[in-house]
């Protein structure tokens, strides 16, 4: 391989994006490759379920691959994918508690606070093994907002506009969602 | 301020929300509360929890290769 070659600059998403529209589908393998991982990151904490974060990931891409074309570039090609996969997750949720089996947004189980004196021991350490596994514990309304907030980094207005809700409910269904985690991390110490 | 109004407010507190009235209320509140100080500290160390998540990448994938070849054997994405 040729020093031109292996310094050949790499097209950039939004040229990948254009010329998939244009029906190259090696340009669209390309930001599959790029991307997977992300949106199937995404999926997988706001699911909690490997099963289900895969087959999300593969209709993302599917979604993706259809409007593909209605990239404008007005804003970062990862930015609209992250968008656009929240949204995807948020219908398949959607979808479901029309099924009965999603909880809903409001109306959680009261969450009871662990008191210091009742465990003498401070937090055990937050590992990010421990972390996923309660947040994949968490009720489906705590978990969407407690991902998109405190991992994804959403502000409260645009969780609100995502989910159809009132900005104070984002807020509060995070701060549920927060003891709820506080809960169950300790939990899970103690059951160690 | 009791601890069920403080414990109400401790994540609109940390996120620097709050009027000076309230704000001022959780603070001397936390000084001198033992429980409700601890609960502020464990959500402070899950939401930094949290954040570091986004881009930790240390779990198992699907394999890339599978699902890809998946979506086009399926034809559900079309490659000409």
């Amino acid at each position: 391989m040729s020093v031109a070659e292996v310094e050949k600059p790499q097209p950039s998403d939004v040229e990948l994006a254009r010329k998939s529209a244009e029906g190259d589908g090696s340009a669209f393998e390309e930001l599959y490759r790029r991307h997977f991982r992300r949106v199937y990151l995404l999926s997988l904490r706001m699911m909690g379920n490997p099963t289900e974060a895969e087959d999300m990931t593969q209709e993302v891409f599917v979604n993706l691959f259809n409007k593909i074309g209605s990239f404008r570039g007005e804003s970062a090609f990862t930015t609209w994918l992250h968008r656009m996969t929240v949204n995807q997750v948020l219908m398949h949720f959607r979808k479901r508690s029309t099924r009965s089996e999603m909880t809903t947004i409001e109306g959680e189980t009261p969450i009871q606070i662990v008191k210091g004196t009742e465990n003498p021991n401070a937090m055990p350490v937050v590992d990010r093994i421990s972390l996923e596994s309660a947040i994949s514990q968490l009720p489906t309304g705590y978990r969407t907002v407690f991902v998109l907030h405190d991992v994804e980094g959403y502000e409260h207005d645009e969780i609100a506009r995502m989910l159809g809700i009132a900005e104070g409910t984002s807020k509060s269904q995070l701060h549920k969602a927060r003891l709820k985690l506080r809960q169950l991390i300790r939990q899970q110490a103690a059951s160690k | 301020m009791d601890c069920a109004k403080s414990l109400e407010l401790l994540s609109e507190y940390r996120a620097g929300a709050l009027d000076t009235t309230h704000r001022d209320g959780v603070s001397s509140h936390l000084s001198l509360c033992t429980t409700c100080d601890e609960v502020f500290r464990d959500l402070d160390t899950i939401v930094q929890a949290a954040a570091a998540l986004r881009d930790e990448v240390d779990i198992s994938f699907p394999d890339e290769r599978t699902l890809w070849q998946r979506m086009v054997t399926e034809k559900k994405i079309t490659i000409h």
